[in-house]
Formats: C-alpha cells, sequence, structure tokens
C-alpha cells in the first residue's frame, strides 16, 4: 500500500480512526498524497470520505491516528492554520459568502497571506491600502483566468451554480495553494463545465497537489494519477486508475455484489 | 448626499478624512445657530452616536448581538470619572484614551468566553454583564461614590471662545456651544476611524465571520479572535461615548446606563439603519430630540405628561417607529436612500418612455 517514491509528500495521514459514538466512521486509514499530484478520494455513500478530509483539514478530530503535512513541515493543523500553510479547500456545494460580491469573495481567499494588521485596519495605513489594491488585480486575474471575471461586481447569489463554483475555485487559489482540497467539484455541473473544470485541474498540478473527494467516476477516472477507495470507513483499494478499475473489492462496494 | 456616498465606494483614507473633516465642520457651524438648549441635545446625541457606532459594526459587520453595551458605556463613564477625582487636570484627549482602554478591555473580558456562544445565549450573556454593572457601581462606594455618583468638573470653556459671544447669557451660551463642539469633534474623529475599518481588510474578516463561519476559517481567519476583536472595538466605541456623556453631564451614578439603555441603543440603531455610519448619525439625531418629539405629541394629544401613559410616550413612539421600520425599511432609515433614489429614477424612465411612444 505503501509508495515508496522519494518523491516530497504533501499530506499524509497515518492510522486515522474515527468514532462517532458507536459508528467507527473511519478505521485505521492511512493514505498519501504526493506533491503535483491529482488523487481521487472516492467510495459509496457513507465511506467515510467527506470525515476523512474533516479529519485532514482539523474539523474532526481523530480518535487515534494522526495528520501530517511533511513538505510544508507541519503536524495536524486548526482550520483556521490551513490557508496559512498552503492548504486551500472548496466546500460541497458553493460556500461563498452570501452578501459579499463575487470580486470581494475572492480577495477573501488571501485573508491569510498577511498579517491581522488591526491598527494598520483602524488608521488606514497606507500599506493596508496597497495591499487591497494588489489583492483586487490579483482577484480580478484569478477570475479573468477561469473565464467570469465579467460576474465580478455581482452577488453570489445572483449567478449561475457553475460559475459559482469557479468563483469558490478561485477563492482558494488566492491562498497560494501547496495543496488544493476539492470537495465534490463536479456536482451539479453540465457535460462542457465538468470538461473545463477537468482541464483547469490538470493545468493546476503543475503548482500543487490536489485531493478531491468525488462520485462522478466518468469525471475522476481520466483525472486523477491515483485513486484511494474507501468503504465502510476502511481504506480497500489504492493505486492506479486502470489498476483500480478491475479490483474485485471495489467492483463488490460500487456494484453491490454479494459476498 | 454625494459625500456620504463617497464615503462608501472604494476611496482612500485621505478622502475618508476630508469628507468626514467637511462634514463635522459643518455640523460646528450648523449649532451656531441652534439655541443653547438644543445644543447640549446634540451632545448628548453625538455622544451615544458614538456608541450606536460601535453596536452597529458588533452586530451589522460581525453578526454578533450585544445587549451589553450600555454596560460597556458605564465602564468608559466610570473610569473617566474616577480618574478625574484624583487627576483634575488631565488633558481630555488623554481621558478619552483611557475610557477607549478601559471600555476595550472590559469588551474583551466578556467577550473571550461568550465567543462560543451564538444569537440569543449571546445576548443573554452580555445582558447579564449589563444589569450587573449598576449594582456594582452602587456596592462599590468607596471607588464609585455608590447612590449618589460622582461629580466632575465642567467643561472650561477657553477664554478666546469665551469672548466671541456677547449680550445676555453669553457665558451660558458659550459653555452649551463649547460642550457641544467637543462632543461633535470627538465624534467625527471615531468616525472616521470606524469608516477605516468598515473599508479594510479587517473589516472584510467581521463580515466572513458574519456570513459563513466554516469557509471563513477555510480562508485563514481564527474566529475566536476575529469575535473577540469585534467585541472589544465595540466595547471601547461605548467606554468612549459613555465618557463622553459623563464630561457633558459632569456627573454620573448607578442609574446613569441602566439596562433599558441598551435597549434604546438597539432600537435607534435599527431605526438609523444597521451597519452604516449614517445609520449611526441618524440614530444619534433621533436619540437628540426623541424628548421633543415626546413632548409634542402629548401636546398634540393632549396627554398630560405626567400621567402614566405620558410618562411611557417615549417607549410607545420608539415602539411603533421600530415595528414600521422593521416592515417598510429594514435597512433602516438610512438605507431608504437607495430606494427612494430607485424609485424617481424609474419614474423618471417611465416619462421618458412614454415621451417616445
Amino acid at each position: 500500500m505503501t509508495d515508496t517514491t522519494s518523491r516530497p509528500i504533501t499530506l499524509e495521514l497515518i492510522d486515522v480512526t474515527v468514532h462517532f459514538g458507536g459508528l467507527l466512521a473511519l478505521n485505521e486509514v492511512s493514505f498519501r498524497v504526493y506533491e503535483n499530484e491529482i488523487v481521487g478520494l472516492i467510495g459509496p455513500n457513507g465511506a467515510g470520505k467527506t470525515t476523512a478530509f474533516n479529519v485532514a483539514c482539523g474539523f474532526q478530530k481523530p480518535t487515534s491516528g494522526s495528520v501530517h503535512f511533511p513538505a510544508s513541515g507541519h503536524g495536524a493543523l486548526r482550520p483556521s492554520q490551513l490557508a496559512k500553510a498552503g492548504v486551500a479547500r472548496t466546500l460541497q456545494g458553493v460556500g461563498l459568502f452570501p452578501q459579499l460580491s463575487v470580486l470581494e469573495n475572492v480577495m477573501a481567499g488571501a485573508q491569510s497571506r498577511f498579517g491581522d494588521g488591526l491598527l494598520t485596519s483602524f488608521l488606514g495605513l497606507p500599506n493596508g491600502l496597497r495591499t487591497e489594491k494588489a489583492l483586487r488585480q490579483e482577484a480580478l486575474g484569478g477570475l479573468e483566468r477561469l473565464g467570469v471575471a465579467k460576474f465580478a461586481a455581482a452577488m453570489p447569489g445572483g449567478i449561475p451554480y457553475g460559475i459559482a463554483k469557479k468563483v469558490s475555485l478561485a477563492r482558494a487559489l488566492m491562498a497560494h495553494p501547496t495543496l488544493l482540497m476539492l470537495d465534490e467539484p463536479a456536482s451539479g455541473l453540465d457535460e462542457n463545465e465538468l470538461e473545463e473544470f477537468a482541464h483547469l485541474i490538470t493545468e493546476l498540478r503543475a503548482s500543487m497537489s490536489v485531493l478531491l473527494v468525488e462520485h462522478n467516476m466518468d469525471f475522476v477516472m481520466p483525472l486523477v494519477h491515483q485513486l484511494i477507495v474507501l468503504n465502510f470507513g476502511q481504506v480497500i483499494a489504492t493505486g492506479a486508475p486502470a489498476d483500480i478499475s478491475n479490483d474485485p473489492d471495489v467492483l463488490a462496494a460500487y456494484l453491490g455484489v454479494e459476498e | 448626499m454625494d459625500w456620504i456616498r463617497s464615503l462608501r465606494s472604494q476611496d482612500t483614507t485621505h478622502s475618508r478624512f476630508l469628507v468626514v473633516l467637511s462634514l463635522t465642520i459643518l455640523v460646528l457651524l450648523i449649532t451656531v445657530f441652534l439655541p443653547p438648549v438644543a445644543d447640549s441635545q446634540l451632545a448628548e446625541g453625538a455622544a451615544i452616536a458614538i456608541v450606536i457606532l460601535g453596536l452597529s459594526w458588533l452586530i451589522g459587520w460581525s453578526g454578533q448581538i450585544s445587549l451589553g453595551n450600555s454596560g460597556f458605556m458605564a465602564v468608559g463613564a466610570y473610569s473617566a470619572s474616577i480618574w478625574a477625582q484624583h487627576h483634575a487636570t488631565t488633558p481630555l484627549v488623554l481621558t478619552f484614551f483611557l475610557a477607549i482602554v478601559m471600555g476595550g478591555l472590559s469588551g474583551l473580558i466578556i467577550a473571550v468566553p461568550s465567543t462560543r456562544l451564538r444569537g440569543p445565549y449571546l445576548a443573554g450573556m452580555t445582558l447579564a454583564f449589563s444589569a450587573a454593572i449598576s449594582p456594582i457601581a452602587q456596592n462599590f462606594t468607596s471607588v464609585t461614590g455608590g447612590e449618589n455618583g460622582q461629580f466632575l468638573n465642567e467643561l472650561t470653556t477657553p477664554k478666546w471662545f469665551l469672548h466671541l459671544f456677547s449680550g445676555q447669557n453669553a457665558a451660558i451660551n458659550a459653555n452649551a456651544q463649547w460642550s457641544c463642539d467637543i462632543a461633535i469633534v470627538v465624534a467625527g474623529v471615531a468616525f472616521f476611524f470606524m469608516a477605516n475599518l468598515f473599508h479594510s481588510r479587517t473589516g472584510r474578516a467581521m463580515r466572513l465571520i458574519r456570513d459563513n463561519d466554516v469557509a471563513a476559517e477555510l480562508v485563514g481567519i481564527n474566529l475566536t479572535l476575529t469575535r473577540s476583536s469585534a467585541f472589544m472595538i465595540s466595547a471601547g466605541f461605548a467606554g468612549l461615548g459613555g465618557a463622553l456623556y459623563t464630561i457633558l453631564n459632569a456627573t454620573v451614578n448607578p442609574s446613569t446606563f441602566p439596562l433599558t439603555l441598551s435597549i434604546t441603543l438597539l432600537t435607534l440603531m435599527v431605526l438609523g439603519g444597521i451597519g452604516t455610519l449614517s445609520g449611526a448619525v441618524i440614530g444619534g439625531i433621533i436619540y437628540s430630540f426623541s424628548a421633543n418629539l415626546v413632548d409634542h405629541i402629548n401636546a398634540l394629544t393632549g396627554v398630560n405628561p405626567a400621567s402614566n401613559l405620558g410618562a411611557n410616550m417615549q417607549g410607545i413612539i420608539f415602539g411603533v417607529l421600530l415595528i414600521l421600520t422593521m416592515l417598510f425599511a429594514p435597512r433602516g432609515i438610512a438605507g431608504l436612500w437607495g430606494p427612494l433614489r430607485r424609485l424617481t429614477k424609474s419614474r423618471r424612465r417611465l416619462v421618458t418612455h412614454q415621451n417616445v411612444q
């Protein structure tokens, strides 16, 4: 199961177990995400994919086991420390800030790249204004890159779902992440948008690792380098998509074959 | 109104400074033409406007509710007053600074445990604080003067200012005018700094935790720290307002900042418009002249001001206004400007459309 390549490891979960009362959500789950690698976390409903995500992000404390970010030298992080450590995550659905314009939503993604600066804000010092200006430019550039710059002034409630997903991706990229965690990026997108998204993620790989939770197999299979299959809280298979698609355990889990 | 609008757009600190400065000077000029009684009322309104602004920041921007701001006012007021008992010659600026720091500290002390609470539970916690302040002031007699409270020296009007006035009651007029001008300048400074906060990264952090706290954490915002700093700033503004209020009246006692004042502040904030500078100004103006309004309505309706009904007229008026605002102008009086302008605009468009046909 363990890969012996010498490439730096961006994210590593070691023997993570999570109990919710009597329910065993994750059972000694271990996996690694290497630098500049696209990894898909798949499995049937209730397999523990989102729980694994939440453990990696510090939203869920594991009952036992540990989380590391070896490439950046961090151990387990609290959610508010992720962005600074180079980890950006999108939320299931859209997760935008409803009362901020699209542009401000994207600018918010870089909130962690600067100190708190309460005094700077209060006194309206020039350095604060300069960073705001630079942020606005960068956010506009990010929106442009994803082809949604014309929605910059719109409110999140008034834009189509596919656009909103791109906006939340643009926001995540503002943190300059080295690990991008995408929670169901394909849900609710049409054929064209799926293709665009797959293309985007492939491009991003040049500068970061991507870990994604996804149901849509047609989307995941051609995209990822490594698949991690979860079922009933356990890793039942890890490997390249081509190998996984013939694995009997995986087929059983997905097709519900009786043992 | 373009001036006020430019306050809201993406502008620079010095343009904000110029706008606030111009508006402050404008109000100072207006006070010259007001009778001394109105000056005094306006001065108190300025103090209250500062507190409303702090509350507006807390509720409108960070999304946390507080019924404790009258308590923070009391902290600022007593800090200024107790200090003045021993160091009567301290410059006003330092006294205000002390009140801000003490108010802010008390806010921080309340905030740290209460950042885990949301909505009604947070309201309850802050309510308990403002309920506790008055008994503390009553029983800590050696420090606070107990039931009778404390007295401060009246603000001294400088000689050059006195010379500007002549005729009967020159001194009284000059004093009222001077106090009012001090209050307005202090409010101007407070509004300038809040305008900076509104347009800063800190201001945006507040809106992030208000709108979606999970997403806010993921962009790197520490919820506890941000919520606490929102509370601290709000309480600092309340402390400043409370100290100003007390210095204007030259006295403070346990009933100066009752629990009901917190409710009044909340009402005024909603009436004016939550989360806006102009809303806080409007709230302060309503506070200033609500007594006149009450007298007027009592006279109109023939209600005896000494009667039970007359004595509660202010509460009734505020209540009715509050209901009307919630129904027809949820963004408060300050928020009426946009829809009004759209209304006139669309009507104009309608007219031109008909002309074309």
